[in-house]
């Protein structure tokens, strides 16, 4: 699985671009919900693009961490997607995205505490029986930090990794988002990651305010997450890694290139961390 | 980090939700401050976040409506849409379900029912958009049915057709949407209403106005009734020994058209 290489996310608005350039990419990520519809448009491309290329799917409605029961219609639905799709795995987030039946839409953190833990973990393992598969959770950037927390991250995310048997997609941007907006070590919280839990890395760009990053989607790659993703790419070898674009989409050439940056630096990491290796042996 | 009794997992979702959705702000108590920003600054992240989100997917469903009210009258009127109906779907693609409703029932929106018309018109397209498939019967399966079946022969339409009527130009008008300035797309009334299908019969939807007799026969055939009662249904539109053939030709437009999706006898 570690040598799927370089993905973007499958926008409508590169439909016709994909096709006019073919074998850009080695795969695509495609959101889960987007396809989670009878029939028409979405899902005579999405099978279009499944003919040519691997698929890896990501949710971003699960609400794993909500205490709402869980959506048993939406994991129906998800698993249909999942048996016509057939991808390469299957995502959402660390995060609740409502209660009380009502949807925010948004990735809302958890406390990191055992009690979420216990919570989070026990769905996770309902939700994997279910899918009949393993699950890859996603750190979400976040604006808060709540008080009652009793763990850190990175500890939340690897005791669950570990106590639910689910994997790790590894938001590298979202880590440093996270590490500016609650002032913590960003490299400790990779170091926090046990290594052969990660599936995937997410790259994406956002906007700083000074006092807070928003983690937007909608920027180029700023360097900072360049340099981090360099460090993960030592860090976690081999990890496949794609680009998230959601808001303000430029052409797909643009993404393409930045795709390049990214092959780029992982290349180079990779180098460096073979000769390392080489020089210590 | 130090352990403290802020509450339970389920207080703090609560909480959380609560303050997003503006029916709250005891959350405030339960997160920190960093020394870079207050709390209800990082907070109000969320908060607003969550009406831009939603407002977003109204825009792209609806630039019709958008179109008349301009953004800052459609802003005011999405935000209170949504407090009113916040999401219950998985998918935001969901969450303009109930506007045409909200706009012909909701002082001040009820007072230009031409907008609820618009938003009925433009969330049909979004259900025909991707609406389950199915192909259209072609055109030579209809016409070597054996003459006997046409006494009992009843047509389904495809999954993706509505049927709506508009007291206002509609349709005509949504398609001037980008033509004009936001705010400025005029709506006119009609001198009686006119009953419009949408439909997909491939990927791309269609949309056309209908006579009142083809009104009157799609009905009966979205009813499920059988040939001959399509024919009836013309009765109070054309004489009597017209009325099977006019039938005949209108079946073999929808058909021609790509309407039906199956038939049976």
């Amino acid at each position: 699985m570690n040598d799927i290489g370089f993905g973007l996310g499958l926008r409508h608005e590169h439909y016709e671009e994909i096709v006019a350039a073919p074998g850009k990419v080695s795969w695509f990520e495609a959101l889960s919900e987007n396809y989670m519809v009878a029939g028409g448009m979405p899902l005579h491309w999405l099978d279009r693009f499944r003919r040519d290329y691997p698929i890896a799917l990501h949710g971003v409605s699960m609400s794993i961490g909500s205490i709402d029961p869980l959506d048993q219609t939406y994991l129906g639905e998800l698993k249909q997607l999942i048996d016509r799709v057939e991808p390469l795995w299957v995502s959402d987030h660390l995060c609740f995205t409502g209660l009380r039946g009502i949807n925010l839409h948004d990735l809302l953190p958890l406390p990191y505490t055992e009690e979420a833990l216990d919570h989070v973990a026990e769905r996770v393992l309902r939700v994997q029986d279910r899918l009949g598969r393993r699950l890859v959770l996603e750190n979400v950037s976040s604006y808060v930090t709540y008080a009652a927390s009793e763990l850190t991250e990175w500890e939340f995310i690897a005791a669950l990794a570990q106590r639910a048997d689910c994997e790790v997609l590894l938001d590298v941007n979202n880590v440093f988002v996270s590490a500016f907006n609650h002032e913590f070590d960003a490299m400790e919280f990779l170091r926090g990651i046990p290594r052969e839990r990660v599936r995937q890395f997410h790259l994406a760009g956002h906007i700083n305010n000074g006092s807070h990053i928003v983690d937007t989607h909608d920027h180029p790659i700023v360097p900072g997450v360049w340099e981090l993703y360099a460090e993960a790419v030592r860090l976690f070898p081999g990890v496949p890694t794609m680009i998230e674009r959601d808001a303000n989409i430029p052409p797909y050439a643009d993404l393409l290139a930045e795709l390049d940056v990214a092959r780029s630096i992982a290349a180079k990491a990779t180098a460096r961390t073979a000769s390392a290796r080489e020089a210590a042996e | 980090m130090t352990r403290t009794n802020a509450g339970s997992l389920a207080d703090l979702q609560r909480a959380f939700q609560d303050y997003v959705l503006e029916s709250g702000d005891g959350f405030t108590g339960s997160v920190r401050d960093t020394s870079k920003a207050d709390r209800t600054t990082l907070l109000d992240v969320y908060r607003d976040g969550y009406a831009l989100r939603l407002i977003e997917v109204l825009t792209t469903d609806y630039p019709g409506v958008l179109a008349m009210a301009g953004p800052a009258d459609f802003d005011h009127m999405a935000r209170a849409y949504i407090a009113a109906h916040p999401s219950r779907h998985p998918n935001a693609r969901w969450v303009g379900k109930h506007l045409a409703d909200f706009l012909g029932s909701t002082p001040p929106y009820d007072k230009s029912p031409a907008a609820a018309e618009m938003a009925r018109f433009e969330w049909a397209l979004g259900e025909a958009f991707d609406s389950p498939d199915e192909k259209p019967v072609p055109a030579e399966a209809v016409m070597s049915v054996p003459p006997e079946a046409w006494e009992t022969i009843s047509f389904a339409p495809l999954p993706s057709l509505r049927r709506v009527d508009f007291a206002f130009d509609v349709p005509p008008s949504w398609q001037r949407r980008e033509e004009v300035e936001p705010g400025e797309l005029e709506v006119a009334p009609l001198t009686e209403p006119v009953t419009w299908v949408i439909w997909r019969p491939e990927l791309m939807s269609n949309f056309r106005s209908l006579e009142r007799d083809e009104a009157a026969m799609v009905d009966a055939m979205i009813e499920g009734r059988p040939f001959p009662a399509l024919c009836e249904a013309l009765l109070a539109y054309v004489e009597e020994e017209q009325a099977p053939a006019r039938a005949a030709g209108l079946l073999r437009s929808w058909v021609e058209e790509g309407m039906i999706g199956s038939f049976s006898h």
